[in-house]
């Protein structure tokens, strides 16, 4: 009875080790990437819902894409210009990294919910679960798109020049958006475990938000802890995006390699570790 | 949706994942001959409950400090079971509360993980299992449509060509452009089930939701059932009603604690269940 007793109930001692399960059908038998390529079309689906949904029953609509980063740079300007005197033309200054910080904050704390928000569908449909944070973080990509048109508007407006430095935009953008994924797919697998991950995050996003030069020069932080921002991505993935804007030259090429290695690196753990524990995750949303 | 079942195809087992079987669209997959949609091989399933149960850092990290190791406590909702549903044929599943009729329906569908065992799946799945899990109440009909389709891995030009017909079907002509928040219950469960079983499916899983709508939308409901085992398409049926697993099912299968009960004829089984009933019930708690 040898072949049957694997399969038991194990009676205390160490539990038997159980035969590898199998579970095949046609719309998972290809692995996790390709899995959730077969589901893009439910990707695609997810992101139109989170555009369309976000400003549904708001007079001003989509418009408000394009009027938040205003304000929110209009507020910087007023409240640090004279602080930060130094730096030339501020609001610009301001609202290059500020979009970035945006498409990060907001896919990652987004990403860290959307696994558990969609616990109701995780538990009454097969879904590749990785797409919820994807799509959280995709969504926030689709969002700082639209909003670079006001960030053309308004450097049309101050009459900023639009250079060949600009060319170098999309490899911070692909930086940014994998880094984002990786934390997005982290925290979320974390969060389906410890939902206090969600408030520690909160409030340390808040801190990393102002430990990194988005509103104000890296310049003013203390030589004797100038080494510190070598150690946050996020100085050198905005760096990376600021730069060709505002300056109108190529970004460091140093930042712009460590971004882009730090952002796989984080990747590749992200999603790694989500689809180690995915299959547990049925038990907790 | 008419597909025969193509014969000739010689292999037992399913192609190794990744090869043009996996990755082609289902729609265009050739059937295979004579094999079981659904072949179950001594699948069991384990929670360990000392482990699923933490639900808060404090908890995990009290239980670490603890020290010594928690008492391994390990239920097994499924255990040793064993069956395969063939093209065209209607399957029971009954049971009491617990038996784990819904946590087998939920690894069929691919959502709870088989610890032990092999669980095949040949073809397309339509989980009945809650109809419109996955709506949104802020969308319209007809973005719901889209949405709940691709959830169920159907591509967007088969759900584009079949949007009237869904919509028929689920007799919401003109409220489709409505957001579903202002939807009644029965009216989204129509076009739930309208939508899970418009797209061809090879594959059926209903959980008890014969109930949805009212006496003249359950005729239609039944009609199309009976259409679709004129298709060739497995159904597997959860459900207390003892009446409609006798009238739609060839085979059926009896859980008592998570183990194979009884597996035969539905009379035999259902007259195998009667027997039991009233006598004994299951102590174990609902997945």
């Amino acid at each position: 009875m040898r072949g049957a007793l694997r399969f038991g109930r194990s009676t205390g001692g160490d539990a038997p080790a159980l035969q590898p399960a199998v579970y095949l059908a046609d719309h998972r038998s290809s692995g996790p990437f390709l899995t959730l390529l077969r589901y893009r079309e439910l990707l695609r689906q997810l992101v139109i819902r989170e555009v369309k949904l976000r400003y549904k029953r708001s007079v001003l609509g989509f418009a408000w894409t394009v009027l938040s980063p205003l304000f929110a740079m209009a507020i910087f300007t007023m409240v640090f210009s004279k602080i930060f005197g130094a730096a030339p033309n501020y609001p610009l200054y301001v609202i290059t990294a500020l979009l970035g910080w945006n498409l990060f904050s907001l896919g990652t704390s987004r990403g860290l919910d959307s696994v558990v928000i969609n616990g109701p569908i995780i538990r009454k449909v097969f879904v590749p679960k990785a797409i919820f944070p994807v799509a959280a973080v995709a969504s926030q990509v689709v969002n700082f798109l639209f909003s670079l048109v006001p960030l053309v508007l308004f450097m049309v407006a101050i009459g900023a020049g639009f250079g060949w430095s600009l060319l170098w935009l999309p490899i911070p953008l692909f930086s940014l958006t994998c880094f984002a994924l990786g934390i997005a797919l982290l925290l979320g697998t974390f969060n389906v475990f410890f939902r206090d991950v969600k408030y520690f995050y909160e409030a340390g996003v808040m801190a990393w938000f102002y430990a990194t030069p988005v509103f104000y020069p890296a310049e003013i932080v203390p030589d004797r802890f100038r080494f510190l921002l070598h150690f946050n991505p996020m100085y050198a993935l905005l760096e990376s995006l600021r730069v060709p804007i505002y300056r109108g030259t190529a970004p460091p090429l140093g930042l712009l390699i460590t971004g882009l290695v730090i952002s796989l690196l984080t990747l590749t753990i992200g999603w790694t570790i989500f689809h180690r524990l995915e299959s547990r995750f049925i038990h907790y949303v | 949706m008419s597909r025969g079942w193509k014969l000739g195809r010689t292999s037992r087992l399913l192609q190794p994942p990744g090869t043009d079987h996996a990755t082609q669209d289902p729609a265009s997959e050739p059937r295979v001959g004579l094999q079981p949609v659904l072949d179950i091989t001594d699948l069991s399933v384990r929670l360990l409950l000392h482990r699923e149960r933490t639900r808060s850092l404090r908890e995990y990290v009290i239980r670490i400090l603890k020290g010594r190791r928690v008492k391994k406590e390990e239920f097994w909702p499924l255990q040793e079971i064993s069956f395969a549903v063939k093209p065209g044929e209607s399957f029971g599943v009954i049971g009491p509360n617990g038996a784990g009729k819904s946590t087998l329906l939920k690894v069929i569908a691919g959502i709870i993980p088989p610890s032990v065992g092999r669980v095949v799946v040949r073809g397309r799945i339509a989980p009945l299992i809650e109809l419109g899990a996955g709506f949104d109440a802020y969308l319209t009909g007809r973005e719901n449509i889209f949405l709940y389709g691709s959830l169920l891995g159907f591509p967007q030009k088969e759900l584009e060509r079949r949007l009237d017909r869904i919509v028929r079907f689920a007799e919401l002509e003109e409220f489709i452009d409505v957001p579903l928040m202002n939807y009644s219950v029965g009216m989204s469960a129509r076009l739930g089930f309208a939508i899970a079983t418009d797209v061809g499916p090879d594959l059926l899983l209903i959980d008890e939701v014969f109930s949805v709508g009212d006496a003249a939308f359950q005729k239609k409901c039944e009609k199309r059932m009976e259409l679709f085992k004129a298709k060739e398409v497995a159904i597997v049926l959860v459900s207390h009603d003892l009446d409609i697993i006798r009238k739609t099912c060839s085979r059926a299968l009896f859980l008592r604690h998570g183990r194979l009960a009884a597996l035969g004829p539905t009379d035999e089984v259902v007259a195998e269940y009667e027997r039991f009933s009233g006598v004994s019930r299951s102590p174990n708690p609902q997945l």
